[in-house]
């Protein structure tokens, strides 16, 4: 480098030497070409008369070109210096220069950069690999933490889907980042230079974040650096919730970016080139900076643009999937709409159905058709009167009964069932009697009034379905009662004491209930046109001959037949039979065995 | 705002910039930052305060906190003649720290001015220096404005 600016300084005194000598020598020849030779003693005193002075001067300046060279060293520092300060004319005139010794040096040995920069590459490479594992960790951490959960699962069969790598699905969710603020700091007074903001973003006072954020930066450095600023360890990283601040120094300001979300690393990049544009296009600025912002407002764009890029890029991809198109609601309303309508019609369907089957299924019903038309039901066919509404079938299906429209042409119903149900209906018969029926035979059987009974005969031949009638099973109402006194009247005895027609006490009682009874006989008898007569019987035990025995046993008769004559007129009918001992009550086994065949009993004969 | 600790640093600083005062009394940790706008002639200004955490010496006063600023308070307490020694300190190191820059001493807790340790001829002292002097009180309000916009003047003059 001093090389060549001393050569160019030689460069710059040399034409002068020239110049003078090219004018001696111009005069010389002529000199010499018109004169005489001369010794060499008085040549030498001539030139030093004519060219003396010039010959000091040009002595003069040898000398002090051999000088400049020191004297050149002497200045040029401060030159340098003085150049530096006032405008980077130096620099720029160097910048080839240096570039290209650089070139030749590498050229011609490699190892002095290399041992040159040696320091430096190490940290520098550290760094540069401590970033990359850091990203790659931070992605191995996103991916780890989602690979199990309910989302993970959802993004690995998008993944899946997409044909992307899980990590990359992973990273695509998970880097939805937006930043929010931007501050531009003045390192040096912690003042606030500059301040962007996202749009719909709240802020606090900038100048007062800016303030606290240079305090802290202080504060940090203060507290885990020393006071030795080479060591440079800044804070880069500020986490409050879900805002991440991300702090970039350089040496004259300080970018801060609040960030919500996660953002990639590489985001410092452009956080970084922004600084250092800032730096380079206002850097007298930076430098002169005694509290007035108003410079600084150029730089907005700058901050801006960094704010925006970020800020679409991460959400536009996000944005689309999130918000509903009118599209989807009314394809989702029209789903709904098929839905329901759906469901509705196939509930329709299934009531109709049912209520199909039930009228094809009752008994007394024949369904000829049944339609469906758009918005009602036609339904057409034979109904027995005795059939059950079917109108009622509509209401238990669910259907609308408006909907329906129902024609229905009575008949007879000629099934057992239907048969017996109308016989019921015909013949009303009293609860007790039964009917049945059974392949064309109707059966009565029971206790019923003799009008029911002649009456039946006469309806039952005209009920249809009905081929005979049975009804010796019914007996009438008075006939039954006639039996019934009947029986009543032939178990009782009237008890006669031993070998005399005297009763045995207590037996008076027997003889008025025979007296009633065969009073209710009279009374009936021509009302269920039965005649009878009464045989009165006397009996006698076993002891004594068999003549007085019989003739006992109608003295006995007789005195009955005289009580009940005389209580019930001659009209009763009364005749007397002696059975002696023939028609004993009991076998003698016993006294008193004997005492019960010592009485009277009666016999009812009905004639007719 | 620099000064000796419970001198009334961060009342002056909410009398002046909430306009309120409490009796509870809250120590500053490290640093608190507020903002105040001021007009100065015809030009309005933002004065952002480092309320700066008090101590009793100058060990502790952190370079950072007041590298940058334009200017300070000094704060002293009236009725603790040792805080004058500490404001001493104080000025010193701000000096050598990061050179002559303005700065105006408040003289605080003027409501209590019968209880003052500090005397008229130590005042006159610091006046005799060419220190701006300025009575405050952060719980009456007094002189706390004109120490501030003092400040804030000195400032803009430089």
């Amino acid at each position: 480098m001093s090389d060549r600016t001393a050569s160019g300084a030689t460069a710059e005194t040399a034409p002068e030497k020239p110049t003078s000598t090219t004018k001696e020598t111009a005069g010389k020849p002529a000199a010499t070409n018109g004169a005489p030779v001369l010794s060499a003693g008085a040549f030498d005193e001539l030139r030093s008369l004519l060219v003396g002075p010039e010959q000091q001067t040009l002595t003069d300046l040898q000398q002090r070109v051999s000088e400049l060279p020191s004297a050149v060293a002497d200045v040029l520092p401060q030159a340098v210096k003085h150049s530096a300060r006032e405008n980077s004319n130096l620099s720029d005139a160097m910048l080839p220069l240096t570039e290209e010794n650089i070139e030749n040096s590498v050229k011609r040995n490699p190892r002095i950069l290399a041992d040159a920069l040696f320091p430096i590459i190490g940290p520098a490479t550290r760094k540069a690999i401590a970033e990359a594992l850091g990203q790659m960790v931070q992605s191995l951490n996103q991916t780890l933490e989602h690979s199990i959960s309910v989302q993970g699962l959802k993004w690995r069969i998008e993944a899946a889907r997409t044909g992307k790598s899980f990590a990359e699905v992973v990273m695509l969710h998970t880097l939805l980042y937006r930043v929010e603020q931007v501050f531009l700091i003045h390192r040096e007074t912690g003042l606030l230079l500059q301040h962007v903001a996202a749009p719909g973003v709240i802020t606090q006072d900038a100048d007062m974040v800016s303030g606290m954020m240079t305090a802290i930066q202080d504060f940090v450095q203060d507290s885990f650096q020393g006071r030795e600023e080479n060591q440079a360890g800044t804070l880069n990283t500020l986490k409050v919730g879900e805002l991440t601040v991300w702090i970039e120094p350089g040496p004259k300001a300080v970018l801060a970016a609040v960030i919500r979300g996660n953002a990639p690393e590489d985001l410092r990049l452009v956080f970084h080139q922004t600084l250092e544009k800032i730096h380079t296009d206002l850097s007298r600025e930076l430098k002169k900076f005694e509290g007035d912002t108003a410079h600084f407002e150029s730089v907005r764009p700058e901050l801006e643009t960094c704010l925006q890029v970020q800020y679409d890029a991460a959400k536009d991809a996000a944005k689309p999937k999130k918000r509903i198109k009118p599209l989807h609601v009314i394809g989702a309303v029209l789903l709904l709409a098929v839905l329901v309508f759906g469901f509705l019609w196939i509930r329709e369907y299934r009531r109709w159905s049912n209520y199909v089957t039930r009228l094809q299924t009752e008994p007394g019903l024949v369904l000829i058709s049944a339609e469906r038309g758009w918005t009602k039901y036609y339904v057409r066919g034979l109904r027995d009167p005795l059939a059950a509404e079917p109108q009622k079938f509509v209401v238990d299906a669910g259907l609308d009964p408006d909907k329906v429209v129902a024609a229905w042409e009575p008949y007879h119903a000629l099934s057992a069932e239907f048969v017996l149900r109308r016989a019921q209906h015909a013949l009303q018969p009293p609860d007790t009697v039964h009917l049945s029926y059974q392949d064309g035979v109707l059966d009565a059987a029971g206790i019923a009034s003799k009008e029911w009974i002649a009456e039946s005969r006469i309806l039952a031949r005209a009920l249809p379905g009905v081929t005979t009638y049975h009804d010796e099973n019914v007996v009438e109402t008075g006939r039954q009662q006639f039996a019934l006194i009947r029986q009543t009247l032939e178990k009782m005895v009237v008890r006669f004491q031993d070998n005399s027609t005297q009763f045995v006490s207590g037996q008076e009682s027997e003889i008025n209930k025979l007296v009633a009874g065969i009073q209710q006989l009279h009374d009936l008898g021509p009302k269920v046109t039965r005649e009878f007569r009464i045989q009165i019987i006397g009996h006698t035990d076993t002891t004594g001959t068999e003549n007085v025995n019989l003739q006992l046993s109608r003295d006995r008769a007789e005195v009955i037949r005289a009580l009940l004559e005389a209580k019930l007129g001659s009209a009763a009918n009364l005749e007397v039979l002696a059975a002696g001992t023939s028609a004993p009550l009991r076998t003698e086994l016993s006294d008193q065995d004997r005492e019960f065949n010592r009485s009277v009993t009666i016999k009812v004969f009905v004639t007719y | 705002m620099l000064g000796a600790y419970a001198v009334g640093k961060t009342s002056l600083v909410q009398r002046y910039v909430q306009s309120i005062y409490t009796d509870k009394y809250l120590t500053t940790v490290g640093v608190k930052i507020d903002k105040k706008p001021v007009q100065v002639g015809d030009t309005e200004v933002n004065l952002l305060l480092w309320d700066i955490q008090g101590d009793d010496g100058v060990e502790k006063l952190r370079s950072s906190y007041i590298r940058g600023a334009s200017g300070y308070l000094l704060v002293i307490d009236g009725t603790r003649a040792a805080t004058l020694d500490t404001a001493h300190d104080v000025q010193a190191f701000v000096d050598k720290e990061i050179g002559l820059i303005p700065f105006v001493v408040a003289i605080n807790k003027a409501d209590l001015i019968e209880e003052w340790q500090i005397t008229p001829v130590q005042i006159e002292e610091l006046i005799a220096r060419g220190w701006l002097v300025q009575h405050t009180s952060a719980k009456s309000g007094q002189g706390v404005e004109q120490a501030f916009s003092t400040l804030a003047e000195r400032i803009m003059e430089k």
